[in-house]
């Protein structure tokens, strides 16, 4: 089946680089007095396999940490390496191929080309990237995400719940070494987010794959093996196997230092 | 290939490309109408009818020519002539004696009036009756049997028959060059000849009132001669001293208004269609443009999962390849009617001879199709650069983030433009008549280049501006919103803005341009004209005769002829044409009649050999009063008279005076269009009135306002090609406006449903939007305004020496269209888009 790798594979798996790591990542926009500095440099290595949710109050960098580890934005400084490969220096036409076949991606929304048949955003990497687009193992994964019958309706037609897991057969479509997913569920309603974490879960647990998701919902969260935190664009503490309850802790803690921060600054 | 994303996205969503459709349509339709009409003045023709049995016809050139050098090359510039250039009498029998040639038809026309008590004869035309060999349909043997004396003429017979005249009747006749009784001595058909009368060969020549010149020789070859051998010994005769034509050039003869008709259709097509098709790729490319930014998301989400730069480029492009030759060749047809509306119009006005067909080719249609396609193409190319480049991680965001500020290249290249229109603008004061509306539609051309570059900065002047009473709370919470939103969103407010704009800067200056022209015109004339009486003639003209016999009529102080011609001059490399007065009777009484405005010399020094120049002619010519000038008569031939006058009061009344006697030869018809009368002091002037229109077949009496109704007629023209062009270019960028902002309205249906989700009542919405579209309409006016204005000051003081002239009630118009266009087309939309539920409008994925 699409979603099971025998376990020689995770075996091997163990023994290669790290799916994703940060060496000294810093990130700012802006320049001079003005410049805000997103990411204060991150050292992070996250293995194969796993499932990892990053949280912070609003501000703390983890939209740009995403960004920059998916190869969406350049660090200023620093380097990120996909599967041991350094891509903070690769042009910008190189990074879209290597995305392409290397990373999923799962947004809060804006998700699917509305002109498009759902079979057709599922097979739209594929199709970008010029390959045979594998009709069969498309309809495979859109019956594991459980939508069987709906590869000809168009994304308008589906629920906001079918559309994010229509996302989600398309961020597996190509294999890839990592899902990074932002929001995924921030659209949802609490049952329809369980299921789609489910799914996040299960492509991590049958398949592989290597999961990464910011979220800002402690539930949510409590779905991933560990559970990253950030503050004002550093790594500040990290949690593994999370419950909800500790989540909500460590969260109510670090938004109460980082309004403490931000009243100081003022 | 491709990648197929262009053609599943054109067909899914064929709405969301309806505002390109509709721009690429009208673009095509705009460049189609004027392609076809340039065409046909490049290729229109007269086939040969009166000499189709003639294969050489000699005739004058029917251009003033002038060749300069330029920068080392020779150029040359031509005009074409006010009246009939005709070729001298003597070139006949030169012809003749030539070996090649069996027979040589000289061939006279001048119009007939007839002196009848009742029942109307439709308008006639005297002829030499040698010419009737022409067209005759008898044989020459006939012909010889009917040659009619000295007192006799030759009836056409359908003309006779209509008229109820047999031979032996008599019919009193007046010509240019006389009048008189005459017995019809016969009766011919001939084809293609009208209503004719032909006298014997003298009288002819001294009726016409050009002895010694006559229109056209038409020359037949001996048998086994052919054309070109004959062409060429007529040619060698002739000199350079006319023209000799040949084959289809003949018909130009024939029909003496191919040649302006011509010049007019060019014009319409050429100068009038170039802006018009800049105007098209100019709006193509904004809508586009537009379109284009409206889907960066869509962009952004494909960067991220994995499409190249060069993969968004070439959906874009490929989309325009879908949509721009259906869009474009859908505007075809329409193009094509509009095309023959204005071609027909310009027939009815008498612009164009009517012999003339439309001559509907392929390449206008092509140029169409292929001018929107490549404006698509480059369009969507240009647009595509920003969401191509853009970083994916756009796409995560929330917020559709505009650009903080045009670079610097475009801020160069925008106030370059300006700079440009300033210059061109002053250019076009130096410049008269139709010059300067077409150089004035570059002036505007050069000014909304600058807007569409400079348009987010302005936008954001305007909007901050205007703003200002709006975000100070006069209109409560939907104006302070309306004036944030339109602030924060420069780009889109540009994008609004720039047709209503063009709007404004095309009618206001096409439409302010004829009403100056027509006020100072009209003022003139009223000072001008100082008259007790105007004779005037609703038939050709009035006979010279006239002015005498009117002189005589108790009561009459003094009359004045007034024959209207046109004369040739130069100005730099330019060969501008200009009314030209034709005065008979006493000079020194002219100022009883005519109050020019003598700036220097005078009038009453008017006699043989001398010319009055009104002062901005005199200044175009570098004249004194006492310098000889250089002009060119009606039909070519060159004068050197002595400038005796200046007068201020020239625009609308005429450029030069001149003695009649020095023009009367030298025009189509030596006919006088009024014959101005003084009265003296305590006479009855009904009396006198009821006698001078006795005077004349025709003749209608009225007072020195009466002059300006019979306003010149290619001013006449000139006012209604400026409203055609105004409404087809206004109309144009009216659609093109309503379009644009249908497209920024219903782009926002995700924010007016937030909006509406967080509490804002439909009415709030709908008034935020309706101060918008007035924010968007009084932009769009006071730029436009302002462009319209710095057009046309230069060209109104060039013209008339004075600021441009604007009626309160066209510019309220003109205010009251754009603000009605920007109310609709705001709102209609919102209106559409409040009938969704919010919940829906909120979530909305765009």
């Amino acid at each position: 089946m699409a979603w099971r790798r025998d376990s020689m594979d995770t075996e091997r798996d163990r023994s290669r680089p790290p799916a994703i790591e940060l060496r000294a990542a810093t990130r700012a926009y802006g320049r001079g007095a003005t410049a805000v500095q997103a990411l204060r440099g991150v050292d992070l290595a996250l293995e194969r396999g796993s499932f990892t949710a990053v949280m912070g109050p609003s501000g703390s960098g983890k939209s740009t940490f995403l960004q920059c580890a998916a190869g969406l934005d350049r660090p200023t400084s620093g380097q990120v390496l996909l599967g041991g490969e350094e891509i903070t220096h690769l042009s910008e036409d190189r990074l879209t191929k290597l995305r392409r076949t290397r990373v999923g991606f799962v947004f809060q929304s804006f998700n699917l080309l509305p002109s498009l048949t759902v079979l057709q955003n599922v097979l739209l990497p594929q199709r970008l990237a010029g390959e045979r687009q594998d009709r069969r193992r498309a309809q495979q994964l859109l019956a594991e995400v459980g939508l069987p019958d709906h590869g000809s309706r168009r994304p308008g037609q589906l629920s906001g719940g079918q559309q994010q897991r229509v996302a989600i057969a398309r961020a597996l479509i190509t294999e890839p070494e990592v899902v990074f997913a932002d929001e995924p569920t921030g659209a949802l309603d609490t049952r329809t987010a369980r299921e789609v974490l489910g799914l996040l879960r299960r492509a991590v647990d049958a398949m592989g794959a290597t999961v990464v998701m910011v979220t800002h919902d402690p539930v949510a969260a409590s779905h991933a093996d560990q559970v990253l935190f950030l503050a004002d664009g550093a790594l500040v503490g990290n949690l593994w196997h999370p419950d909800p309850q500790t989540v909500a802790d460590r969260m109510v803690k670090l938004t109460a230092e980082a309004d403490e921060f931000a009243g100081a600054a003022a | 290939m491709t990648n197929g994303l262009a053609r599943a996205s054109v067909r899914f969503r064929p709405a969301s490309f309806a505002g390109s459709f509709v721009a690429l349509l009208l673009g095509a339709l705009i460049i189609t109408a004027c392609g076809t009409l340039l065409q046909t003045g490049i290729t229109a023709h007269v086939e040969a009818v009166r000499y189709a049995d003639s294969p050489v016809v000699v005739s004058g050139d029917p251009y003033a020519r002038f060749s300069y050098q330029e920068g080392g090359e020779r150029a040359s510039t031509q005009i074409a002539l006010p009246e009939r250039s005709r070729v001298d009498k003597a070139l006949v029998a030169k012809i003749a004696a030539r070996p090649a040639v069996a027979a040589v038809v000289p061939d006279l026309s001048f119009p007939l009036q007839v002196v009848k008590k009742a029942g109307a004869l439709p308008a006639l035309t005297g002829r030499n009756f040698s010419a009737a060999a022409l067209t005759a349909a008898d044989s020459s043997a006939t012909q010889k049997r009917h040659a009619p004396g000295a007192g006799e003429v030759v009836l056409e017979e359908s003309a006779a028959r209509a008229a109820g005249l047999a031979p032996g009747d008599r019919l009193s006749l007046i010509a240019p060059g006389g009048s008189g009784s005459y017995v019809v001595s016969g009766l011919i058909s001939a084809k293609a000849d009208g209503p004719s009368v032909w006298f014997a060969d003298g009288v002819a020549e001294k009726l016409s009132g050009h002895p010694g010149t006559v229109d056209a020789i038409a020359v037949t070859p001996r048998a086994g001669v052919t054309v070109s051998a004959l062409a060429g010994q007529v040619r060698q005769e002739v000199h350079g001293r006319a023209k000799v034509a040949t084959g289809d050039e003949r018909g130009a003869v024939e029909v003496a208004a191919l040649t302006e008709g011509k010049e007019v259709l060019t014009g319409v097509g050429g100068s009038f269609g170039g802006v018009a098709a800049l105007t098209a790729v100019f709006v193509v490319m904004g809508t586009i443009a537009l379109a284009t930014g409206q889907r960066a998301r869509e962009f952004a989400m494909l960067r991220a999962i994995g499409a190249t730069p060069r993969q968004i480029r070439r959906t874009i492009a490929t989309e325009a390849v879908i949509l721009a030759p259906v869009a474009a060749a859908l505007g075809v047809l329409p193009g094509l009617a509009l095309a023959r509306w204005w071609f027909g119009e310009l027939v009815d006005r008498g612009a164009v001879p009517e012999q003339v067909s439309l001559d509907v080719g392929v390449l206008p249609m092509v140029v169409a199709v292929g001018a929107c396609l490549l404006a698509a193409l480059t369009a969507g190319w240009v647009a595509a650069r920003r969401p191509a480049r853009l970083r994916p991680s756009q796409a995560l965001g929330e917020a559709s983030v505009e650009r903080a500020r045009p670079g610097v290249i475009r801020i160069v290249m925008g106030l370059a433009a300006l700079a440009g229109g300033g210059v061109l603008a002053n250019l076009a004061a130096r410049l008269g008549g139709s010059d300067a509306a077409n150089t004035a539609l570059g002036v505007i051309m050069c000014f909304l280049l600058a807007v569409a570059l400079l348009g987010p900065l302005l936008a954001r002047l305007c909007a901050s501006v205007l703003g200002l009473p709006l975000r100070a709370g006069a209109a409560g919470a939907a104006g302070s919103l309306a004036a944030d939103n339109t602030r924060a969103q420069a780009r889109r407010l540009a994008s609004a803005i720039t047709p209503i704009i063009m709007v404004t800067a095309f009618c206001g200056t096409l439409l302010f341009m004829q009403s100056t022209i027509r006020h100072a015109s009209a003022e003139n004339v009223k000072r001008a004209v100082v008259a007790d009486h105007v004779l005037g003639s609703t038939g050709p003209g009035l006979p010279a005769t006239t002015v005498e016999r009117a002189a005589r009529v108790p009561g009459v102080d003094s009359a004045t002829g007034v024959l209207r011609t046109g004369a040739v001059y130069r100005a730099g490399s330019e060969l501008n044409s200009t009314t030209v007065l034709g005065v008979s009777g006493d000079p020194g009484s002219l100022p009883k009649v005519l109050d020019l405005g003598v700036q220097s010399g005078s009038l009453s020094a008017l006699g043989s050999g001398t010319v009055a120049l009104d002062t901005t002619i005199a200044k175009d010519l570098d004249v004194k009063t006492g310098d000889r000038v250089s002009l060119r008569l009606g039909d070519g031939t060159k004068v050197r008279p002595i400038v005796v006058a200046t007068y201020e009061r020239g625009l609308g009344v005429g450029g030069a005076v001149m003695p009649r006697a020095a023009v009367a030869a030298h025009v189509t018809a030596a006919l006088d269009s009024q014959v101005l009368i003084a009265a003296t002091p305590g006479a009855d002037r009904q009396a006198m009135a009821r006698q001078l229109t006795a005077l004349a077949p025709g003749a209608t009496v009225t007072d020195a306002a009466g002059y300006g109704a019979q306003a010149d007629r290619d001013q006449e023209l000139n006012a209604w090609a400026n409203t055609v062009m105004a409404a087809v270019l206004g109309g144009f960028a009216a659609v093109a406006a309503a379009n644009t902002l249908v497209m920024t309205v219903l782009d926002r249906r995700r924010e007016i449903g937030l909006l509406r989700l967080s509490g804002t009542t439909r009415r709030q919405v709908r008034d935020m939007m309706s101060w918008e579209a007035l924010l968007v309409a009084v932009s769009g006016l006071v730029v436009g305004g302002a462009i319209a204005w710095t057009t046309l000051v230069p060209i109104a003081r060039g013209l008339t020496g004075a600021a441009p002239y604007i009626p309160i009630g066209t510019a309220g118009q003109l205010v009251a269209g754009a603000v009605l266009l920007s109310l609709a087309a705001t709102g209609l939309p919102t209106l559409a888009l409040l009938r969704t539920r919010p919940i829906e409008a909120g979530s909305a994925r765009q």
